[in-house]
């Protein structure tokens, strides 16, 4: 159920709209909107109830609310015709309940529109059973079964949440948008093990196993639209290990992924054959939070191996690297600038694409195999819970546009492109 | 920065049996790793909104860590489904109410605000010595921070 909710939610309005899409899309609407009158109403009690505070300890809510405007020049990383766009809306709403001393259910429902970044409509974000199996002063260990957000990379868990993330648009080469709704969870088990030590200071391992589904849209935004079959993930595993010395506004961690893709050709007609994907994702990152710097960067690289799909004897495994640095200065206490640079390649033995495009005949430009991004941004709290946010990108290569596979060279003939954003976000 | 200056006080409910934390504690329970007293019972964290000048200045002086840091960590628990924030509270008078009506709350007033509270014949404020057992309706400790 959570994994046709998650992927075959999204409210797609094309000329195609079947009578099964549209029951289910009802049935969805009319789930969305009873979780939100009982939120709303839950809220209202327990207010009436404890006055003073709206959540209680058992049973918290909380949402955000954020729209913005964004123009993209000279790809189709929002939309096709190049015109300014309003395809920048994130709603979310979720609520935790301590079900007991060691137990606790969360859930998070998201509604999403940016364009040809990903699916548009709404999503079950993560919906899970926490169970506190160890707590003491110094160690904490929870297991998580349901649908868990990644919380192994520096924004992974925060992407989906405007406020949290430190722009608009993320660093595509880690937070790839068009891959975003297979790397941002999966539905398995997860355990996260913390130590704060008053020496050594503090500490978090976390592991995590499952797969995430694939819709029929996430397929046609990677594979393209002339991908006739069906793709699935067997499996995820993902770790990550942080460490932050005590008291120090220093942090240090890194993260691998191993996670195995099928593709099965559509018998009665496709382009493509059956396929096997593999891919290998390995980060470090490094973070400093003091009064009025803060520094952020990832290095990595991943791995990717195509078994098939161009056909049955077709073999490739590529090596991909990349990193991005970034630098945030508090000019006041409500107002941050934010500069960054990111530079990634697809093939660390073919850096500027020219091998790409020599093996496609000419077909895909060289400028598909790389992506290089520099960014300025300013945010301004308004209220403790109101920002408003601003920014500028200058990008240099289409490596990291949709579909992927495909890549639409027709939309996306220029080297270079640039792109600003507006966003307003509300949250509580 | 002597106590003398700084004149944030960390209150607790009453039954609440610590009548002192280290500064490592009080920066566990605000970060939300520490989450259980030492009877097991769980902490109710309660905080003022991000730009309130006395949670900035909680923040800087008693957990010596930033506001945004705060916020980084809180936000991922709340909208993640990881764990549980601190309960955002308006004012101090909120605040109060919260950390007398919820067992295992903690929270923090300015000394003005305790002074005014103190001389309300409806609120007890007991500023615990060590080993001292307290209990009881409408009294809210006071725990001394040590380094």
């Amino acid at each position: 159920m959570l994994s046709k909710l998650k992927t075959n939610a999204a409210i797609k309005v094309t000329s195609r709209v079947k009578y099964s899409y549209c029951l289910r899309l009802s049935v969805i609407r009319t789930v969305m909107l009873a979780i939100i009158i009982t939120a709303c109403y839950a809220g209202s009690t327990k207010a009436e109830e404890e006055k003073n505070h709206s959540n209680s300890q058992e049973l918290q809510l909380h949402g955000f609310i954020s729209q913005g405007i964004i123009d993209v020049n000279g790809s189709d990383f929002v939309n096709d015709d190049g015109d300014l766009s309003a395809e920048l809306t994130e709603i979310g709403l979720n609520a935790s309940y301590q079900l007991s001393d060691q137990f606790r259910l969360a859930g998070q429902v998201v509604y999403l529109d940016g364009g040809n970044r990903y699916e548009k409509g709404f999503r079950v974000d993560y919906a899970l059973l926490d169970w506190s199996a160890y707590n003491s002063e110094s160690w904490q260990a929870n297991v998580y079964l349901g649908r868990f957000k990644n919380n192994h990379w520096l924004y992974s868990s925060s992407r989906v949440v405007p406020f949290a993330r430190p722009s608009i648009i993320l660093p595509q080469s880690v937070y790839f948008d068009g891959f975003r709704d297979i790397a941002v969870g999966s539905d398995g088990a997860a355990i996260k093990i913390s130590h704060s030590h008053d020496e050594l200071g503090n500490f978090d391992f976390s592991l995590s196993y499952g797969k995430s589904p694939i819709s029929d849209e996430q397929t046609d935004i990677l594979l393209g639209d002339i991908a006739m079959g069906v793709a699935k993930q067997d499996y995820e595993t993902h770790g990550s290990f942080y460490w932050q010395p005590y008291f120090s506004p220093w942090r240090f961690g890194f993260s691998f992924l191993d996670s195995d893709f099928t593709y099965k050709r559509n018998e009665a007609f496709d382009f493509f054959t059956d396929a096997d994907f593999s891919f290998q994702f390995y980060t470090i990152n490094a973070l400093y939070e003091g009064e009025y710097w803060e520094f952020s960067g990832e290095i990595y690289q991943q791995r990717f191996v195509t078994d098939g799909f161009y056909g049955p004897d077709f073999y490739k495994d590529s090596t991909g690297q990349g990193y991005y640095g970034q630098i945030r200065y508090k000019l006041t206490s409500d107002l941050t600038v934010l500069a960054r640079y990111e530079d990634f390649y697809l093939d660390k033995d073919d850096k500027d694409g020219k091998l790409l495009e020599q093996n496609t005949g000419g077909v895909v430009p060289y400028y598909f195999g790389f992506h290089k991004d520099i960014t300025l941004g300013l945010n301004y709290d308004i209220t403790s819970n109101f920002s408003a946010r601003i920014e500028y990108h200058w990008v240099n290569g289409a490596g990291r546009l949709t579909p992927v596979v495909v890549p639409n060279t027709l939309i996306n003939d220029s080297e270079d492109w640039q792109m600003w954003a507006v966003q307003l976000m509300y949250w509580f | 920065m002597t106590s003398q200056v700084s004149a944030i006080e960390v209150i607790t409910h009453p039954q609440v049996t610590e009548s002192n934390l280290t500064k490592s504690q009080l920066r566990r329970i605000y970060t939300m790793r520490q989450l259980r007293w030492s009877d097991n019972s769980a902490i109710s964290v309660f905080v003022l909104p991000s730009q309130h000048n006395l949670h900035q200045r909680f923040a800087k002086e008693q957990l010596q860590i930033f506001p945004y840091q705060l916020n980084r960590i809180w936000h991922k628990l709340t909208y993640s489904g990881l764990g549980v924030a601190p309960t955002i509270v308006r004012s101090q008078e909120e605040l109060i109410q919260a950390v007398i009506k919820t067992p295992g709350a903690i929270g923090y007033i300015d000394d003005e605000s305790l002074r005014k509270i103190k001389k309300n014949k409806s609120i007890k404020v007991s500023e615990m010595e060590e080993g001292q057992q307290v209990s009881g309706k409408g009294v809210v400790n006071v725990v001394k921070i040590k380094d």
